[in-house]
């Protein structure tokens, strides 16, 4: 079934690539990504839950409620207050996609996109959502809501990483694959070190699958503000600025991307992402329809989060406001020494460089890079990312899976780590094969940050507090007790 | 030539003279100011400025700590900057083999303060770009749209950030002048260092750097073209600077 519906897009495919030296672009020649059809594949093999249940609570919102969301509508967190902006009018969610379950799982995109969580999914609110249901909320799903759909399903442990750290499975193809379903030949060999989840090993789910699967674990990004992530004006170019490659492209129009979607830039547009989620977060078989990708896309697109204000008394809230607008000028200019930063020291600003977290975080509005925003800060790659400190009285054990990536002698080595990595999550170099690319993640928005921790793809740090503690160690900054709070207050009010 | 040649064997540990064209590898080195930091290297017992912290759009962009650096350059009559010697025209090649014995990162002294505004601060640059947006810069203003085209490598390099802008060139001129065929020559260089030692480029380079051009236009999307794709070695008689060889020609040839 799922493979008739997917092969006319393949021989599209084979009829563009006559023209073409080594082709080995990865992105989507129609609406479906070249890697999509092995993840349905996958998908429809993982069980669904048979007796889920998703009881409303105050902010929850349960797929296939019938509800109205306003224009404005306001939520409250730690810090203050978030609001979502949605510009387009009142939205009736009764057969909407975005918010209806249409795939075979129960859930829908709003199961993981909730509006109290600026459109992410903060860790309590999955916990609360555990202990409300018993663990029975179709966001507890096998497919990725689990450390790997063979595990029982009603026990807590399969889903330690999800209750733990906010973080639901990814299945991405391994070797990659092109736009148009081919191939793409790695720079690098890839090695299993250690998978406390089996998700990497598993004969069904595995790399060494008949369907070979690469698993790493990711927290949900922000459904909203998505016009300023798409946007289409200064940095966007048919070339990536910080490599010289050539940029995905909206399949449609032939223009390119900002690659800012996703942790990995894996999908150029909204649509093709949309395609991609459905098949493998809500188990719908095949690509979705061309009405509800336009319904989907176009909410997305009206839809803006931010948190709105800060909940104090008179006193105590100017307080807040001048440590905010400290905090505000910590992030634009207290100078820090940058160093082997991939696709940032290596993009004409020498390594290392003194410069800010303005320097990266650039992009008017979000806060994200400007343009093809993948770097590696060391979230993922050993030896920064958070590891389990082993010893004989830490009882905690690494939950993470490891790999050891090593480049080929045909490329130059990693010009910061040499020619053998380890890391938790390849990141962008799961989708290229480049040997740069190893553990660099594609930053986030950072707004309506209040409302969705804990933080980074792996949600490797719990609160604001664990983040900028995590810079200060990754570039030796050494900020004082005064930034790091002002700092935590800045990010706090965005 | 021969001029070139004696000055690289006899004359490597007296101080240069203004005019004297020096290539060396070796560390950079980092000297920080009260506003952006210097990169400085050392040879033959002087030391050398070799650029500041500026922006991506920088005619010299810094080199790496971590890897040693190729400097070509030549010996102005400049007044130092941060204790360094200025040379210019100047080139740097990154090594790409990792070295962690480059790691010197030297305090701020008032004595190196910059004598003159940093073309921009180290925090934001309120959109100001130090040097303008470098695809304008070298664009051709005569006549009709440029079709030939050239990329500049560093020592054994490939395609990096600096080539986005050139190709997008390439690009945009090729479909509006319905360009028909696209001829692409890659050159492979050599450098003659100061010291009389001769540093050759990979043995493929020429022909890696012509074929990721036609790879790249083609993975951007212009593939209903004719692509002709050529090499040279041009590594056979190295001077001093190798730079001008390290180079990919493209040529747009419009139908007729
Ligand atoms: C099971 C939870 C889950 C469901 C259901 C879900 N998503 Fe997501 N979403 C995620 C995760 C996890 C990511 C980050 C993935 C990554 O970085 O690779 C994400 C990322 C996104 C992003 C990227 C935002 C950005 O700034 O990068 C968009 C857009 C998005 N989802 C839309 C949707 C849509 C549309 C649907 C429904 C068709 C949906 N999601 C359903 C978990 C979910
Ligand atoms: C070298 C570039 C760089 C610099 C400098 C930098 N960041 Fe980041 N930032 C990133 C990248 C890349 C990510 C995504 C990493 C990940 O998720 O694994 C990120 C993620 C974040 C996030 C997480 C957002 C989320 O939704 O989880 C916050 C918050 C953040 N940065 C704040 C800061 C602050 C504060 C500073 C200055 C102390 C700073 N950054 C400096 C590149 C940078």
């Amino acid at each position: 079934m799922t493979r008739t519906r997917f092969v006319f897009s393949s021989l599209l495919l084979a009829m563009l690539a006559i023209h073409g030296g080594a082709e080995e672009e990865p992105g989507a020649r129609s609406k479906v990504a070249g890697h999509v059809p092995e993840q349905n594949r996958q998908a429809q093999r993982a069980p669904a839950p048979a007796d889920s249940a998703t009881p409303s609570s105050t902010s929850w919102w349960t797929p296939g409620d019938e509800r109205v969301l306003a224009p404005l509508a306001a939520y409250g967190n730690s810090f203050g207050t978030l609001g979502i902006l949605n510009t387009g009018g009142p939205v009736v969610t009764a057969g909407h996609p975005f918010f209806e379950p249409i795939g075979k799982n129960g859930r829908a995109c709003v199961t993981c996109h909730q509006p109290a969580n600026s459109m992410s999914l903060s860790v309590e609110m999955i916990r609360r959502r555990w202990e409300d249901t018993r663990g029975k909320d179709p966001l507890f799903a096998p497919v990725d809501g689990m450390n790997c759909p063979h595990l029982p399903a009603d026990d807590p442990k399969s889903h330690s990483l999800l209750l733990d750290r906010g973080l639901f499975r990814i299945f991405l193809p391994w070797p990659p694959k092109a736009a148009d379903g081919t191939r793409i030949d790695p720079e690098f060999t890839l090695e299993v070190v250690r998978d406390p989840t089996g998700c990497n090993t598993h004969p069904v789910y595995g790399l060494a699958s008949a369907n070979p699967m690469l698993s790493v674990y990711r927290r949900p990004r922000p459904a909203a503000n998505l016009r300023y992530v798409t946007h289409q004006k200064f940095g966007v170019f048919a070339f990536i600025g910080k490599n010289g490659l050539p940029a995905s492209r909206d399949p449609e129009t032939g223009a390119p991307s900002g690659m800012n979607l996703l942790s990995d830039a894996r999908q150029p547009t909204l649509k093709t992402q949309a395609v991609e989620a459905a098949v493998t977060h809500l188990q719908f078989d095949g690509p979705l329809d061309d009405e509800r990708l336009r319904q989907i896309t176009d909410f997305e697109k009206q839809l803006y989060a931010a948190q709105m204000t800060v909940d104090a008394a008179a006193d105590a809230r100017n307080r807040a406001r001048e440590s905010i607008a400290r905090g505000h000028d910590v992030f634009m200019f207290r100078t820090f020494w940058i160093r082997d930063a991939m696709h940032l020291n290596t993009v004409g600003l020498g390594n290392p460089t003194k410069r800010t977290c303005a320097t990266c975080h650039g992009m008017h509005m979000m806060g994200m890079d400007v343009a093809n925003g993948w770097m590696d800060i060391g979230t993922t790659n050993l030896p920064h990312a958070r590891e389990e400190p082993l010893n004989p009285w830490n009882a905690r054990k690494p939950e993470l899976p490891l790999f050891k990536v090593t480049c080929k002698s045909s490329v130059p080595p990693h010009p910061f780590l040499g020619r053998v990595i380890y890391t938790q999550d390849p990141g962008r170099a799961l989708i290229s094969g480049k040997c740069n690319d190893v553990g660099t993640i594609v930053m986030q928005q950072l707004r309506g940050l209040s409302a969705r921790a804990p933080y980074f793809s792996n949600g490797a740090a719990e609160s604001l507090r664990e983040m900028i503690d995590f810079y200060d160690r990754r570039f030796d900054i050494g900020f004082t007790e005064r930034e790091r709070e002002d700092l935590v207050n800045f990010l706090s009010a965005l | 030539m021969a001029f070139l040649l004696a000055v690289g064997t006899s004359a490597v540990w007296a101080a240069p003279k203004a005019g004297e064209p020096l290539s060396f590898v070796s560390c950079p080195i980092v000297r920080d100011t009260r506003t952006v930091p210097c990169w400085l290297a050392e040879h033959g017992g002087e030391m050398y400025f070799l650029t500041l912290q500026t922006d991506v759009s920088a005619p010299v962009n810094p080199p790496w700590l971590g890897h040693r650096v190729l400097v070509e350059g030549v010996v102005s009559e400049e007044p130092s900057i941060c204790g360094g010697r200025v040379l210019k025209p100047l080139t740097l090649s990154v090594m790409p083999d990792l070295d962690a014995s480059c790691n010197t990162v030297l305090p701020a002294e008032e004595r190196y303060d910059l004598t003159f505004e940093p073309p921009r601060p180290p925090g934001p640059s309120k959109g100001r770009l130090a040097f303008g947006d470098p695809a304008a810069r070298d664009a051709v203003a005569t006549g009709g749209p440029a079709m030939d085209f050239s990329l500049a490598y560093e020592f054994d390099g490939q395609v990096a950030f600096r080539h986005a802008q050139t190709l997008q060139r390439i690009l945009d001129t090729a479909r509006a002048a319905q360009v028909e065929e696209v001829r692409i020559t890659g050159y492979r260089s050599a450098t003659r260092l100061s010291s009389g030692e001769v540093m050759r480029e990979r043995e493929d380079i020429a022909r890696r750097r012509a074929e990721q051009v036609r790879d790249l236009l083609v993975g951007a999307g212009l593939d209903s073209v004719k692509y002709t794709v050529r090499w040279q070695d041009r590594s056979k008689r190295p001077g001093l600077s190798g730079a001008e060889n390290r180079r990919v020609e493209v040529a747009l040839i419009a139908r007729r």
